[in-house]
């Protein structure tokens, strides 16, 4: 009926539409922009599904990461000839593994799965990346989303810390000795940090979105307490062997093993 | 006061408005004006991308067009939003006057070249597309441009200033070699954040890469250099310090390399 109005007097159709078209048309731009936002941000806070509860009743999961492959597949060495100084010698290996029980040093495990549980709780005291003889101590960090970073330079010459990162920040700064550099990472990612100045050193940054992580020790072993009864996936992030993954119950105030092996072949 | 003085007084006030008016016009500055970058990927940005950058920097962006293989320093990788020449800080995403800088002024000692061929609507097109390729402008945004002060003036004293900081406190020689010819023990093993191999700049060549003015220098080390070793020492140095720095950097620029040859 409308239609048929507008038909016969087409120029107050034209005017009509015309005057309508460009509110609808800003607004759908803006209705668009905004569910792509939130679409977006919900993709990169995967921790929007995550629901902080009271956990009265939580099982802990202990357990080792083994490496089963031969020590000999160590990373070449191709300084092994050369005269350098001692300082842009490799003191960090890729593989750190116990001569005790083959344990893996700075494997980090996580769950990946869990929809609820303890709270998020960033530390109050930042934790700390150090260089200290051209080397970043800790190799690996595992940080909970919203953690802040310190960054110090404990020697007594330039460094730079360069990182690579593409939703957080990334940042390249040089340091002198007892420069501090305080640095907020807010999405799971995981970050490399390099010295180009020691091409030799770097180190990791892990960040999570949920507060279940651990970094193994130099036995290879880690524990994650509080967590909700039910079944997980556990998974285990390592540098040079890549990620494994297992699916493990767990049961209500009880300690839970679990073994995590990188075969030969890796 | 007579009426004849007061109207040489008006006379004389009224010339000086308009001279100072004139001299005004004259002094403004022709280049800051404000660009007009579309907010939206556009046809002509597409197909200008397409023709024109494409070949190099690859149909999404990636650094891996056909012609990229036989070319050191490789065309920029855009996924990862990392932009070399910024006025923005360490690790920040460039402004689109940025961009626009490169894209209009190239980049000397590489294959990028000044695209004043393109109209300033073209170059202007283009600066979305580049943006739609990478994540990271959807999750962040760009810092505030670096405050450049008033520059110091050069001196012998600025000049030795600033060797004593090239030489002892942030050690730029380690990569940039002691003449600054980019031969430092570290400039070897440099590798970029793509794993490409990465020379330090040398200073003799006199074409640096963000721009040859004092201010370009100055931003090129305040800012550092995404996606390079290049850090920024925007913590480091006090304002002056980096004003000596930049004069010691560009007395290390060779004139009489040219006439040898």
């Amino acid at each position: 009926m409308i239609f048929v109005v507008f038909m016969r007097d087409y120029n107050l159709y034209t005017k009509f539409m015309i005057n309508l078209t460009k509110p609808i048309l800003i607004l759908s731009v803006i209705v668009g922009f905004l569910c792509g936002d939130t679409q977006s941000s919900k993709d990169i806070y995967a921790g929007d599904t995550y629901t902080e509860i009271e956990v009265a009743e939580g099982g802990t999961v202990v357990g080792n990461v083994k490496y089963g492959g031969e020590l000999a597949a160590l990373s070449l060495n191709l300084y092994a000839d050369m005269q350098v100084p001692d300082t842009s010698k490799p003191t960090s290996e890729k593989l750190i593994v116990s001569s005790i029980n083959n344990g893996l040093k700075n494997a980090v495990v996580s769950i990946t799965n869990i929809k609820q549980g303890k709270k998020k709780t960033v530390p109050l005291i930042h934790p700390l990346v150090d260089q200290q003889k051209n080397t970043f101590v800790p190799g690996t960090l595992p940080i909970l989303a919203g953690t802040t970073v310190d960054f110090l330079n404990g020697d007594e010459e330039l460094h730079n810390i360069h990182t690579r990162s593409t939703k957080n920040q990334p940042f390249n700064l040089g340091t002198t000795y007892k420069q501090r550099i305080s640095r907020t990472f807010e999405y799971p990612e995981v970050i490399k940090l390099t010295c180009d100045i020691h091409k030799k050193s770097y180190a990791w940054i892990i960040v999570l979105d949920n507060p279940y992580f651990d970094v193994t020790d130099r036995n290879g072993y880690f524990e994650i307490c509080d967590i909700p009864p039910g079944t997980y996936k556990f998974q285990v992030w390592h540098e040079e062997l890549g990620n494994l993954e297992k699916e493990v119950t767990v049961h209500p105030k009880e300690i839970t093993n679990i073994e995590f092996n990188y075969a030969q072949n890796w | 006061m007579k009426p004849k003085v007061l109207l040489g007084k008006v006379g004389l006030w009224s010339a000086t408005a308009v001279a100072s008016a004139a001299v005004m016009l004259c002094i403004a500055p022709t280049t800051a004006r404000a660009l007009n970058v579309p907010t939206e990927v556009t046809e002509l940005g597409k197909n200008t991308y397409k023709k024109y950058c494409s070949p190099c920097h690859g149909e999404e962006g990636k650094g891996d067009g056909p012609l990229a293989r036989s070319m050191l320093p490789k065309p920029r990788d855009f996924t990862r939003g990392a932009y070399k020449f910024r006025t923005t800080p360490s690790g920040s995403l460039p402004t689109d006057e940025d961009i626009f800088r490169t894209i209009s002024y190239g980049v000397p000692n590489s294959t990028m070249i000044p695209w004043d061929i393109l109209t300033e609507e073209q170059r202007l097109s283009v600066i979305p597309v580049l943006k739609s390729f990478s994540e990271a402008f959807e999750v962040r945004k760009p810092d505030a441009p670096v405050d450049v002060g008033l520059e110091v003036r050069p001196t012998e004293r600025t000049i030795a200033e600033g060797k004593k900081i090239y030489e002892e406190k942030l050690e730029c020689w380690k990569c940039h070699g002691v003449e600054g010819r980019g031969d430092g023990p570290s400039a070897g093993e440099q590798e970029d954040d793509f794993g490409f191999p990465i020379k330090p700049f040398d200073f003799t060549t006199g074409k640096f890469k963000g721009g040859n003015s004092s201010r370009d220098v100055y931003l090129r080390f305040t800012t550092g250099l995404n996606g390079t070793p290049m850090p920024s020492f925007a913590k480091e140095l006090s304002d002056e310090q980096r004003w000596y720095l930049t004069h010691y950097v560009m007395s290390l620029v060779k004139p009489e390399d040219k006439e040898k040859k």
